[in-house]
């Protein structure tokens, strides 16, 4: 700061209109697209060519769309639990170990279900997967309000227990596959598996579930006395405190809520793509919808959106190593370039350089 | 004592300008302080007498205008540029270590180099205490001390680091009326050897003992006048652009018995009591002042009654039915409202719009629902009648609460609770940092409230609001009622004895 001040320059703070904002986060994303051109080039490919294969690969046609839908599915699960939790200042970084949950407890409920219908089975792995990220994430609320511990802490730890758990239960325990050599359960009952949409796609009814989620949340944020709360606790928890409202109440239910949303992207990896329990299947998801969740703006409709972006990248990457020769895994890198470009748009919304005149 | 001409001014501003967004904090102020001068800075919350006094101590930098100090142009950076330069600052909020000693706090980062020479520094410090005729213990630690002899040190240490020119920011918010006399008597003995005083208040009777008034308004300068040629009611008008009725209360009889009475309420924290074991009525139709040096034990027995907080001894019954284990959403809900001391912290979320904050705490009851949905008309309507009614200046009841000023915020917040107040009204400070049109505002429809048969607590540090309103006033210190005066024996001395401690006989 002081060098910059020698050089007659001063950073100060502007105020953020929704104007200069999108100006600034145009200009952020344009940026991440050059930067991650960049990218491209040092990998030896031609970035036009890159980003046109990206593109054809995710979007080419109706079975490359849906399979980018099917990678959105569990982003907007987690983006939108993400939101949910960040929109009331509660920062549950444990939407991955929900998603865990989310799909073990439903797994639990539903196996000894096999051969009944799927009207049955269907409410049954919803509701578990429901019921498992909720209550995980409440283990994480208890332990802030009873004892005091940051949920950062605490819903990181619950990560790894609950995939340690998971390995424990699969490896010898009473979910693995008889005889099977991997780390998975048998696979599931066909009366349990979530309908496909269209035949010549992997697209399920998951995907309807994620939208419709994020469509009872917009409501629920901005028309019920449960959102009046969690943005009430967001922009003061104490104010809410004094006026009688139990803040211990109201974490508890803001992480069940997150929770429980995150449940659903596991119920949706094992019930819709995977149809088997295992960890491959349910990795990954809840860290990237922090990332999905802070691109989305932490709106419902935006968490969608980015969800889609996220998983175009995902899933036009494939076809971009396989016609370019671009590794498809420089696209986490382009996950993370888009993730600190938009950061910075964001902060450059709200501040501004100023030429200070050198007095003496 | 004003700046005679040919003599060379301690401090000079000139052409000063500061810009915060949108807001010109400060337009073009230019004003002189000679030495030995007492100069007073006037002007209603946010009429620019922070931004200015921090403009001059280097924590803000202006955009235009220039600043000398001793003749001497200044290229104020930080307050470390300032201090070199002989400008010191005591702010409201002491910036002292609590396990040093007075000795330690005042050279604690003074030295240069890694060697403390505290021997030297012990000599120089007693010199200084010496001639200013202050007592103190420079062994002491400074946690032992009371709040005014922390505001000695505060300055001692301004001098001790070479202060000419001495910004005091609202010196007396914290003192009892008989610790301000003292600081009076220091600011003379300053004056005596030649230090510059800048003295920001709003109180006028302080005002009326310096040499020479700066009043601001709204980021301008309106005039610089020399004290004894002008009186309280002519800076008054200057202050606020216009003439200000004063209120006085009405009494009427209280009815007899009491609506709200506590008896025996103790709450207690790890260390010690927060309050113990309180006795008060308040009856029908009574305003019942609460005098005392913040952060007595007022707020909390407010927080008590109000519940928010658990008493751990004590029972508070209102119109005769118990509400000691209430939580705070059902004492509301029987006619209590309570308007906290700190707004922003307390009162309101920022990011809600003013109808959502109206309705903070009662987002459950069935007058804002319709079925599972909040009933966004009926919340719009409130709204709107709360801002004709209390005439909060906005554009909506849809505006952001975070941009309204400190005013405007506060009228939201009691438009909520007197709402509430069907039976009892728990006021904490209820126009601090307000300005003066709202100040006379808010007086008024306290009144009309106890008009209304409500009983009152009005808490506060000014005991001229207080003898305005209360029929009664009790004295609290270190979370104790000290003794109780009644309307027609208010006494400043009296009640400024009980404020430091004293007992009642």
């Amino acid at each position: 700061m002081r060098m910059l001040e020698h050089l007659g320059w001063r950073v100060v703070r502007a105020d953020a209109s929704p104007a200069r904002t999108a100006v600034w986060v145009s200009a952020s994303l344009l940026l991440a697209v050059l930067l991650s051109a960049l990218l491209f080039e040092a990998a030896g490919a031609s970035p036009a060519a890159a980003f046109a294969a990206l593109l054809k690969g995710a979007f080419g046609s109706w079975r490359t769309a849906s399979e980018t839908l099917v990678a959105a599915t569990p982003l907007i699960f987690t983006g939108l639990a993400t939101a949910v939790a960040f929109r009331a200042r509660i920062w549950n970084i444990g939407a991955e170990g929900q998603v865990f949950a989310g799909a073990m407890f439903a797994y639990w409920c539903q196996h000894g279900l096999a051969g009944f219908s799927p009207a049955i089975q269907l409410p049954v792995i919803v509701l578990g997967g429901l019921a498992g990220g909720g209550l995980y994430a409440g283990l994480a609320a208890i332990l802030k309000t009873r004892f005091n511990v940051d949920e950062v802490i605490s819903t990181v730890m619950l990560n790894y227990i609950i995939v340690y758990a998971l390995s424990l239960l699969l490896l010898q325990g009473p979910w693995s596959e008889p005889g099977a050599f991997f780390e998975q359960s048998a696979k599931m009952d066909p009366g349990s598996l979530l309908p496909l949409l269209s035949g010549g796609s992997r697209l399920h009814a998951g995907f309807l579930l994620a939208v419709a989620a994020a469509a009872v949340v917009q409501v629920i944020m901005t028309r019920t006395p449960v959102g009046y709360e969690i943005r009430a606790a967001g922009s003061n928890l104490r104010a809410l405190k004094v006026q009688g409202t139990s803040p211990a109440r109201v974490i508890l239910m803001v992480m069940m809520i997150s929770g429980a949303l995150a449940g659903l992207a596991g119920v949706a990896q094992v019930y819709g793509v995977h149809y088997r329990l295992k960890a491959g299947a349910l990795t990954g998801y809840g860290y990237t919808g922090i990332i999905v969740a802070i691109l989305g703006q932490l709106k419902p409709w935006g968490v969608v959106a980015a969800a889609i972006v996220f998983g175009a990248l995902v899933t036009g990457a494939t076809f971009m190593q396989v016609k370019t020769g671009v590794p498809s895994a420089l696209i986490y890198a382009v996950e993370a370039i888009l993730l600190l470009c938009y950061l910075a748009g964001w902060a450059a919304a709200r501040f501004r350089l100023k030429r200070v005149a050198h007095a003496g | 004592m004003s700046a005679t001409q040919g003599e060379t001014p301690r401090l000079e501003v000139r052409g000063l300008s500061k810009r915060y967004g949108p807001v010109l904090a400060n337009d073009d102020i230019s004003l002189a302080v000679a030495p030995a001068e007492l100069h007073c800075l006037l002007g209603e919350n946010g009429a620019g007498k922070s931004t200015l006094s921090a403009c001059i101590y280097g924590l803000a930098v202006s955009d235009m205008g220039e600043i000398l100090v001793d003749g001497q142009r200044l290229d104020l950076r930080s307050p470390a540029d300032a201090i070199a330069a002989g400008i010191g600052m005591v702010h409201q909020h002491f910036v002292l270590v609590p396990r040093f000693t007075v000795l330690e706090n005042i050279v604690v980062g003074t030295g240069s180099g890694l060697r403390l020479d505290l021997a030297a520094a012990r000599g120089r410090i007693t010199d200084l205490c010496a001639r200013l005729h202050l007592d103190i213990d420079l062994d002491r630690r400074v946690d032992s001390l009371s709040v005014g002899e922390m505001q000695w040190v505060e300055i001692v240490k301004s001098l001790y680091l070479g202060a000419r020119l001495l910004i005091l920011d609202e010196p007396t918010a914290v003192l009892t009326p008989q610790e301000s006399e003292r600081l009076f008597a220091l600011i003379a003995e300053l004056k005596g050897s030649g230090i510059a005083i800048i003295l920001i208040t709003h109180k006028m009777n302080e005002v009326m003992r310096s040499d020479r008034v700066s009043v601001l308004r709204k980021g301008r300068l309106v005039a610089t006048l020399t004290t004894a040629d002008t009186t309280r009611d002519a800076l008054t008008e200057l202050m606020v652009g216009r003439s200000v009725a004063t209120i006085e209360a009405r009494h009427i009889a209280a009815s007899q018995g009491a609506s709200l009475s506590v008896r025996g309420l103790t709450l207690s924290a790890p260390r010690g009591s927060l309050i113990q074991a309180i006795d008060l009525d308040v009856a029908p139709g009574e305003i019942l002042g609460i005098a005392g040096v913040a952060g007595n034990g007022q707020d909390e027995l407010l927080e008590t009654i109000a519940g928010i907080r658990a008493p751990r001894a004590g029972t508070i019954t209102l119109r005769g039915e118990p509400m000691s284990s209430l939580g705070a959403a059902e004492v509301a809900g029987r006619g209590v409202g309570h308007v906290p001391s700190d707004r922003f912290r307390d009162g309101l979320a920022r990011d809600f719009t003013i109808a959502e904050n109206l309705i903070l705490g009662q987002q459950w009851l069935r007058r804002w629902r319709k079925g599972p949905l909040l009933d966004r008309a009926a919340m719009a309507a409130n709204g709107q009648d709360a801002i004709a009614r209390y005439a909060i200046a906005t554009t909506g009841p849809e505006q952001p609460s975070g941009r309204l000023s400190g005013g405007n915020a506060q009228k939201v917040i009691i438009a909520r609770e007197f709402a509430k107040a069907q039976h009892l009204l728990l006021l904490n400070q209820p126009t601090r940092g307000v300005d003066v049109g709202a100040i006379e505002f808010i007086h008024a429809e306290v009144l009309a409230k106890r008009d209304q048969g409500c009983a009152v607590i009005l808490v506060s540090e000014e005991l001229d609001d207080l003898f305005a309103l209360s029929d009664r006033i009790i004295v609290m210190f270190r979370n104790e009622v000290m003794g109780e005066v009644r309307r027609g024996a208010f006494d400043k001395t009296a009640i400024g004895r009980l404020m430091a401690g004293a007992r009642a006989a």
